[in-house]
């Protein structure tokens, strides 16, 4: 019997498909080929084979060589200085919000959300001032003498704590979702077998939210590699470019105010698609692994 | 089936009308599109501009489109051929770069059009920004320039005042209040310390190339160097990282090298009582101010029928009658005719095109990689005046990677000559 061709599907996926390949697919592939050439993004790429990976890579007198080791130790501490918190206090206020007796979950929700929905350029400028010597409450109320954004630690300080507060609350709500989604019986049947919050915690929450976490870690991850804003805005990658992520130069390197090289900026980027895409899969396979 | 074959067509065509609406209405034959990097308050004053032009009922109208991020777009409207802007401003140092990937059109029928429309009329650093090798690319609209506030009441309480007799703050005069400076009060600030550097490299004679190549690692760069951070090491300068821009407003500093478009954001500030002079000098004989300058310009465009460009030429004649409206931004109109108006001569920058020593110390470099050297004197100086970093190291660092940035643009370029 022939089966009848349903173009229906199509018609739901064909929109989303186009602007997948326009604005995903095609600038992915492109990008790629981009890094095998020299390129001012004015006249046709000059093909020069693995020259940029090899100068990134292996000419330790490069700049390009410096900039991107700079800026990929910086982007890595980046991760490990905010992906953690950005996965426990989340899943710590999920929880919490979730005892049945706490009053104001949805104000409390809310409160926690809405620096997410605050872009980055906005909240970097609000935390600068709240961070200025001169201006801000850090001197005024607490008297710190510290000009935060050129001295370490403090100048990642601010980029972490500014990180943290812009994106607790869209994991929160992943979990929060998660959680209200576990069966109360099994809370009940563990309490009547003595089990404590703790020991609930860990043997029944956190095994019950096993996709939403791995999704949140990988994602979050992935998130924090591509780091560009907060850095730029808060420190601009001072002091002596010890927060000048890998984004920063691969940005500037592309779009800075003289003649573009953005053969030598793509083959950068394509090197961080790389370490975000072996890392996104050990994170899976690792925790996927564990879960079973 | 015909009819969901109906709807997925017309699904289709919907998607493609959708992405086709990102490109302006760039070809429309009765409307100039106008691209401008012109974000905030200078936005609005060229809004005004623009319809006070449109008010006068010209042939061809002029829509001007702020465009963050302009020279991002620019690239990618020049790479796929559309929406390229009719008309767009850019700043000085990029006309090298395009004008080398011929990228930019001449201003020649646009001054056929518009006889007034010669260097004569305009300073002549401005105009010469976009003359390379004999052809005009570009028609200016000002000069905004690296300058220095000085706070009125501190320079009298310090006994300062002489300073400014010859028009050249030099450094040493700067030092000569180290130990005289209350607490909490300092010289000068650290604003656009990048621009105050190169100022320096003219004050000694220098230069940024020899022979076409970059010389960032030389003599008169450490000099220079050496001889700002001075002020830094007597304690005279606001503290690393503090807002020293801030600083000047709240009156705890004599001296703010910062832009002549922050005049009307000091002019804001309560019982600040400031005036504007020459960026202080390394030289007691030289004094430069570092300059730029918004230049109209045309990109490659081949459906930009002449009636724009005659279009464009009577737009470019009206500014240039017109522009003390832009002076209302803390900016120095490029015309002669504006500048030397009675209406000018109440702006405070009119105190640089006071005479010709003055309108000579708005430098303007026009070195084919001058961005490249600006970066890196932008992302370096602060560390090195300073005192966090080794200077000879940093100049061996900063040459180095100004070069390495050239010999990738050169291979580029190579392919794009072809």
């Amino acid at each position: 019997m022939k089966k009848k061709l349903s173009l229906a599907p199509a018609f739901f996926v064909g929109p989303h498909l186009i602007l997948f390949l326009v604005f995903v697919v095609i600038p992915t592939i492109y990008g790629i080929y981009a890094s095998f050439t020299q390129w001012n993004l004015a006249g046709s790429p000059n093909w020069v084979g693995f020259a940029n990976y090899s100068t990134i890579l292996f000419d330790t007198s490069s700049t390009f060589h410096t900039q991107f080791f700079n800026g990929l130790k910086n982007t890595l501490l980046f991760v490990l200085f905010t992906v953690p918190p950005l996965i426990v206090l989340p899943l710590m206020i999920a929880v919490a919000l979730s005892h049945k007796k706490l009053k104001g979950k949805t104000f409390i929700q809310s409160v926690l959300y809405v620096p997410g929905l605050i872009s980055i350029s906005a909240s970097a400028l609000i935390f600068s001032l709240i961070f200025n010597k001169q201006l801000g409450i850090t001197g005024n109320l607490f008297g710190s003498t510290i000009a935060w954004a050129t001295h370490q630690p403090y100048a990642w300080l601010i980029i972490i704590i500014l990180t943290i507060w812009g994106g607790i609350g869209g994991n929160m709500i992943i979990y929060r979702a998660s959680i209200s989604g576990v069966a109360e019986e099994l809370y009940e049947s563990a309490e009547l077998d003595g089990a404590g919050p703790i020991r609930k915690f860990f043997s029944i929450t956190l095994p019950s939210i096993n996709f939403p976490l791995i999704y949140t870690f990988v994602m979050t991850t992935a998130g924090a590699f591509n780091v560009f804003g907060q850095p730029l805005m808060m420190t601009d990658g001072g002091p002596q470019q010890s927060t000048s992520v890998l984004m920063m130069y691969i940005r500037q390197l592309a779009f800075g105010s003289g003649e573009s090289i953005a053969g030598m900026a793509s083959a950068m980027a394509v090197l961080l698609g790389l370490v975000i895409l072996v890392i996104s899969a050990l994170q899976y396979y690792v925790m996927n692994r564990n879960s079973n | 089936m015909k009819r969901k074959l109906g709807a997925l067509l017309t699904g289709v065509a919907l998607t493609a009308s959708l992405l086709a609406g990102c490109s302006s209405n760039a070809n429309d034959p009765n409307t100039i599109t106008f691209w401008t990097p012109l974000t905030g308050e200078d936005g609005a004053y060229m809004d005004n501009l623009v319809k006070a032009y449109n008010e006068t009922d010209p042939a061809v109208k002029v829509k001007h489109v702020v465009t963050a991020d302009m020279y991002t777009k620019i690239s990618t409207v020049l790479s796929s051929g559309k929406g390229v802007p009719d008309l767009a401003i850019i700043h000085a140092d990029r006309v090298p770069g395009y004008v080398k990937q011929n990228q930019l059109e001449a201003m020649t029928t646009v001054m056929q059009a518009q006889p007034e429309l010669k260097e004569d009329n305009y300073l002549p650093q401005a105009w010469g920004a976009g003359n390379i090798d004999g052809t005009q690319y570009t028609v200016p609209l000002d000069i905004h320039a690296n300058v220095m506030y000085y706070n009125k009441d501190l320079l009298a309480k310090y006994g300062a005042e002489s300073f400014l007799d010859d028009n050249n703050v030099t450094v040493d005069e700067i030092l000569s209040l180290q130990g005289k400076m209350d607490e909490g009060d300092y010289v000068v600030n650290d604003a656009l310390l990048g621009w105050a550097m190169l100022g320096q490299i003219q004050n000694l004679n220098g230069d940024i190339q020899e022979d076409g190549k970059p010389a960032v690692n030389t003599e008169v760069m450490k000099t220079a160097v050496e001889d700002v951070k001075k002020i830094n090491d007597a304690g005279l300068m606001t503290p690393f990282g503090e807002d020293g821009y801030l600083m000047f407003q709240s009156g705890n500093v004599l001296f703010s090298t910062d832009g002549t478009w922050s005049s009307t954001a000091h002019a804001t500030v309560e019982n600040l009582n400031f005036g504007v002079t020459n960026v202080y000098s390394v030289s007691p004989d030289k004094f430069t101010n570092r300059s730029s300058s918004h230049l109209f310009a045309m990109f490659n465009n081949e459906q930009r029928l002449d009636e724009k460009e005659q279009g464009i030429g009577a737009f470019l004649e009206f500014i240039r009658e017109n522009s003390v409206e832009w002076a209302k931004a803390g900016q120095i109109p490029a015309s002669k005719q504006v500048v030397e108006s009675p209406d000018f001569s109440q702006y405070m920058q009119s105190f640089f095109t006071s005479d010709e020593k003055e309108i000579e110390s708005l430098y303007i470099y026009t070195y084919e990689y001058y961005p490249y050297i600006s970066e890196a004197v932008d992302k370096y100086v602060g560390d090195m005046v300073r005192g966090n970093v080794d200077i000879d190291e940093t100049l061996q660092t900063m040459q180095k990677e100004v070069e390495d940035k050239i010999t990738e643009s050169t291979g580029a370029a190579t392919k794009t000559g072809e």
